[in-house]
C-alpha cells in the first residue's frame, strides 16, 4: 500500500480517533490504527471494542491496500511534521515509510489481519441536525452516574419519535430529561430507543464540532450498536445493555410551589457559598422565601457562607438541602438567563427549568433533596 | 493535675450469674456455652481461671482443662441491664464517666474531693455504694493519667484500690511486663521482645527517636505511655467525647457445619439485624457491608461492597449480604461460621434518591418501632421472617449495643 495525503488532513482525521484507541491495552493491537487506502481516498479506523470509529480524507493512492500503526506515535509524529504532502509506504514485514519534505521515518507496525473486523451500518434510521444532538448530550451527560456498578446508568437514554427526539441520563439522585422537536426526521415510524454509553457521547461532541452546525448526523441501529455517521466519519458504539429507570415515573406531575429567579445571581451565590460546604457531600440548605432565596453552607473545617438573592415566589417558606454540584451542573448547562425552580417539600425532587422567553424545547432537570 | 479513676467489675459476667444463682458462688464457672459447643469462653470465675481457664478460649479446651467448671449460657440481657446499674452507681461520683466497655469505666475525678474526700476515702466509698447498689465488686485504679489508672485497676484485681502517686507513674510501671501496656498486644510484644525489651522500664530507658524510628506514631505513644502518660489512640482524647465505633459487626459460629442454603441466608438475615440495631444505635450508616464465610476447613473469605449513601436499614444490609453470600459462597460447601460486617460510616447528610425513598421511609419507622419493643421486651422479641430460621443465641458481648454513657 502506498498513498500521499495532506499533512492537515491526516492530523485532523488522526486526532478525531485517539479518543477511541485503547491507551492501557492487554490487546496490542488496540493501540493501532487501521489504514486503508482505496480509490481516492485512505480510511482510518480505530476501536477499544466498545467503540469504533472510521474516518477518511483525499489520498492519492498509488497501491491500495491496508496496514496499521500504532495510532498515539503516528499523530505525535504527524503533527510536527511541516505543512504538506505525507507519503506512506507500507512494507512486507508491516513496517510503514514515511516521507514528509526532507523528513523520513520508519514505523513498526502489525498485520491487519488482527485488527477486528468492525460491525457494518444497517440502514439510516433518522437525519438529525448536528447542533441538535450536541445540545442534548451538553444538558443532560453531567448527570450520567460514574458508579461503574451501575451499568444501566452509565450511559444516556436516547429515545426517537416520529415528533421529537429525547435524551435522558440519571445517577439515581437526579435526572436530566431534553426533548427537543425533530423536525423533518426521515423514516422513524415506531419509536427508537438506545442506551447511549458515556464515552461515546464524549466522542460524539467531538465529532459534531468538528462537523460544524449545518451538518447532519444519521443514525443507523442494529441489535447491539449504534451507528452515527457524519459525512466522512462514522463512530460506532455497543448499547449498554439493561433496563434504563421508567424516567417518566419519576419527572414529577404535581408542582405547587414555583420559584423564579435569574440565573446569573443564583448560580454565583451558590458558586461562592459551596466553597464552605462539606468537601464530600456539597450539601448547602437553600431557604425559599416570597423576598428572597437564601443560600447556606457550614463545614466544620472550612467554616461558613450565606448568601441571598431576590425571586418571585408566593408561598409558605421553605427549607430544603441540596447538593450544590447538582444545581450548578444545571445552571451551566442552560444558555436563558431565568431559571424557575419548582418544589413540593423538603423531602420531594426538585425541578429546574429555563424559565422566560426564547425556550426552543422542553429541558426538565430533577434533583432530590438532601437530608440535613 | 487530673485525677483519674478506672473502675473494672470483677469477673463482671460471672459475678451477675451468681446474683441469679448463688449456688454458683466459689464454683468455677464457664459462661459462654455447654462444653460440646462450639464458640469460646466469654468469661470465667476466678476458680476456674486457676486452672488456665480464659475468655475468648473455645469452650471445648475448657471443659478439657477444667471439666469439673459449671458451664452457663450467657445472657446478654442482664449484663445489658447491670451494666446500666454499674453507670448509674458512677454517676453519683462524678458527671464524667465514660463506659469503655460493659464492665468497666474511666472517671474523670478532678475536683471531687471537697465533697468526696481524698483519692483513696472516695475510692472507699464507691466499692461500698457498687456492692450496696449491685451486689457486684470491682477493682479501682486511681492516678493522674486514665492509662496509669487502667493498669492500677488491673493490679488491684480482685475488689481492691491501687493508688499510684502522682510522680511515681514510672516507677510503678517500670517492673511490669510490657504486655500490660495497653495496646500492645502479641505483635507488638514479640516486636519489643526481639529488641530486648521485656519490661516497661526497658521502654522508658529507651530513646524516644529509636521507637519512633521502628515503629512509627506507635513508638512514640508507647514512649509517652511508658513514662505513665495518657498518648495514642483513645489515651489521646478526652473522657466522654466520644469517637465512636469505627466498624461493627457479629458472626455466628453454627454448632455443626451446614450447607442449607436457606438456614445459611437465614443467619445472615439474623446478623443484619443485629448490625443494623447497634447501627441505628449509634445513629450511623455504613457504606462499605462485609461478609465473612468461613468454610468447614477454615478456609475464610471476607467480601466487602460499598454502597455510596450508606444504610441501617436491616433489609438493605441483607440485600448487599445475600448478593455478595450468593456470589461468593461455592454451592453446597458446608459453612462453620458467618459474619456480617459493617464500616466506613456515611456523612450525616444524605443525598436523596429519585427512586425508593418511600419504602425506605417505611422501613425506618417500622425499626424504629422494632427497636423500642426489643429495647422493653429483650431482642428476640421481633424479628424479620427471614430471619426466623435463624435464630440463635446471642453471645454476650463485651461492646454491645447500647452501652450507658455512650451515644
Amino acid at each position: 500500500m502506498e498513498f500521499t495525503v495532506s499533512k492537515a488532513d491526516l492530523v485532523t482525521e488522526l486526532s478525531l480517533s485517539q479518543g477511541v484507541v485503547e491507551k492501557k491495552t492487554t490487546i496490542p493491537i488496540l493501540s493501532n490504527v487501521l489504514l486503508e487506502a482505496a480509490g481516492d481516498r485512505v480510511t482510518l479506523t480505530a476501536t477499544d471494542l466498545e467503540l469504533g470509529i472510521r474516518c477518511s480524507c483525499p489520498a492519492r493512492v498509488k497501491q491500495e491496500g491496508a496496514g496499521t500503526i500504532p495510532a498515539r506515535r503516528l499523530l505525535d509524529y504527524a503533527r510536527l511534521l511541516p505543512d504538506g504532502d505525507v507519503n506512506m509506504k507500507f512494507l512486507e514485514n508491516h513496517w510503514a515509510n514515511i516521507t514528509c519534505g526532507r523528513s523520513r521515518t520508519r514505523i513498526a507496525g502489525m498485520s491487519r489481519e488482527s485488527f477486528p473486523e468492525l460491525p457494518q451500518a444497517p440502514e439510516a434510521l433518522v437525519a438529525i441536525p448536528v447542533n441538535v444532538l450536541a445540545s442534548l448530550i451538553a444538558r443532560t451527560s453531567f448527570a450520567i452516574s460514574m458508579e461503574e456498578s451501575r451499568f444501566t446508568l452509565n450511559g444516556a437514554l436516547l429515545l426517537i419519535q416520529p415528533e421529537s427526539i429525547t435524551m435522558v441520563a440519571t445517577d439515581g439522585h437526579r435526572l436530566a430529561f431534553v426533548q427537543a422537536p425533530s423536525g423533518e426526521t426521515g423514516n422513524v415510524d415506531r419509536p427508537f430507543r438506545a442506551l447511549v454509553p458515556k464515552k461515546a457521547m464524549a466522542e460524539l461532541v467531538k465529532l459534531a464540532e468538528a462537523a460544524g452546525p449545518e451538518a447532519k448526523v444519521i443514525l443507523a441501529g442494529d441489535d447491539n450498536h449504534l451507528f452515527f455517521q457524519f459525512d466522512h466519519r462514522l463512530l460506532i458504539t455497543r448499547k449498554l445493555t439493561g433496563n434504563f429507570p421508567d424516567y417518566e415515573r419519576v419527572l414529577p406531575k404535581d408542582h405547587t410551589l414555583i420559584v423564579k429567579l435569574q440565573k446569573a445571581e443564583i448560580r454565583s451565590a451558590i458558586e461562592r457559598v459551596a466553597q464552605f460546604a462539606d468537601e464530600r457531600s456539597k450539601a448547602i440548605r437553600v431557604q425559599f422565601t416570597s423576598a428572597e432565596v437564601r443560600v447556606f453552607s457550614s463545614s466544620v473545617e472550612t467554616g461558613e457562607s450565606e448568601e441571598s438573592v431576590s425571586c418571585e415566589y408566593q408561598g409558605p417558606d421553605l427549607e430544603i438541602g441540596f447538593n450544590a454540584q447538582y444545581l450548578l451542573d444545571f445552571l451551566r448547562a442552560i444558555p436563558q438567563d431565568q431559571v424557575a425552580f419548582e418544589l413540593k417539600n423538603e423531602k420531594s425532587a426538585g425541578e429546574m427549568r429555563p424559565a422566560g422567553e426564547n425556550i426552543p424545547d422542553q429541558y426538565r432537570y430533577v434533583v432530590m433533596p438532601m437530608r440535613i | 493535675m487530673k485525677t483519674y479513676f478506672h473502675v473494672d467489675m470483677d469477673a463482671f459476667f460471672v459475678s451477675v450469674e451468681e446474683l441469679f444463682d448463688p449456688s454458683l458462688k466459689g464454683k468455677p464457672v464457664v459462661v459462654g456455652g455447654r462444653p460440646n459447643e462450639r464458640g469460646v469462653v466469654s468469661a470465667a470465675s476466678y476458680a476456674a481461671r486457676k486452672f488456665g481457664v480464659h475468655s475468648a478460649m473455645p469452650l471445648r479446651t475448657a471443659y478439657q482443662r477444667c471439666p469439673q467448671a459449671v458451664f452457663v449460657d450467657g445472657h446478654p440481657e442482664r449484663y445489658r441491664e447491670y451494666s446500666h446499674k454499674v453507670y448509674e452507681v458512677l454517676c453519683e461520683f462524678s458527671p464524667v464517666v465514660e463506659m469503655a466497655s460493659i464492665d468497666e469505666a474511666y472517671l474523670d475525678m478532678t475536683g471531687t474531693e471537697r465533697l468526696l474526700g481524698p483519692p483513696l476515702r472516695a475510692a472507699h466509698r464507691l466499692h461500698q455504694r457498687m456492692k450496696e447498689q449491685t451486689g457486684l465488686n470491682c477493682s479501682i485504679g486511681i492516678s493522674a493519667s486514665r492509662m496509669v489508672a487502667k493498669i492500677g485497676s488491673d493490679q488491684a484485681k480482685p475488689n481492691g484500690v491501687l493508688w499510684v502517686i502522682p510522680g511515681q507513674e514510672a516507677a510503678f510501671l517500670a517492673p511490669l511486663d510490657v504486655r500490660r501496656v495497653p495496646g500492645v498486644g502479641k505483635v507488638m510484644e514479640k516486636n519489643l521482645h526481639t529488641l530486648g525489651i521485656r519490661k516497661v522500664g526497658d521502654l522508658a530507658r529507651l530513646d524516644e527517636d529509636l521507637l519512633s524510628q521502628r515503629f512509627g506514631k506507635w513508638g512514640l505513644a508507647l514512649a509517652g505511655k511508658s513514662h505513665g502518660l495518657d498518648a495514642g489512640g483513645w489515651f489521646d482524647s478526652e473522657i466522654g467525647t466520644d469517637v465512636g465505633p469505627k466498624s461493627i459487626s457479629h458472626e455466628h459460629t453454627f454448632n455443626e457445619d451446614t450447607a442449607d442454603v436457606a438456614r445459611l441466608e437465614s443467619t445472615l438475615s439474623r446478623l443484619c439485624e443485629m448490625v443494623g440495631r447497634r447501627l441505628r444505635e449509634h445513629g450511623l450508616r455504613a457504606r462499605t457491608i462485609q461478609l465473612k464465610l468461613r468454610y468447614s476447613d477454615f478456609s475464610t473469605i471476607t467480601r466487602a461492597h460499598s454502597i455510596p449513601r450508606g444504610t441501617g436499614i436491616d433489609v438493605e444490609l441483607f440485600e448487599e449480604i445475600r448478593d455478595l453470600f450468593r456470589r461468593n459462597w461455592k454451592p453446597g460447601a458446608p459453612v462453620r461460621l458467618l459474619g456480617v460486617h459493617a464500616s466506613s460510616w456515611a456523612e450525616s447528610a444524605a443525598q436523596l434518591d429519585l427512586t425508593g425513598e418511600e419504602r425506605r421511609e417505611k422501613w425506618s419507622r417500622a425499626l424504629e418501632a422494632a427497636d423500642k419493643l426489643r429495647d422493653r421486651f429483650g431482642d428476640s422479641v421481633v424479628s424479620l421472617a427471614a430471619s426466623l430460621r435463624g435464630d440463635f443465641r446471642e453471645r454476650a458481648h463485651e461492646n454491645p449495643a447500647g452501652l450507658p454513657g455512650k451515644k
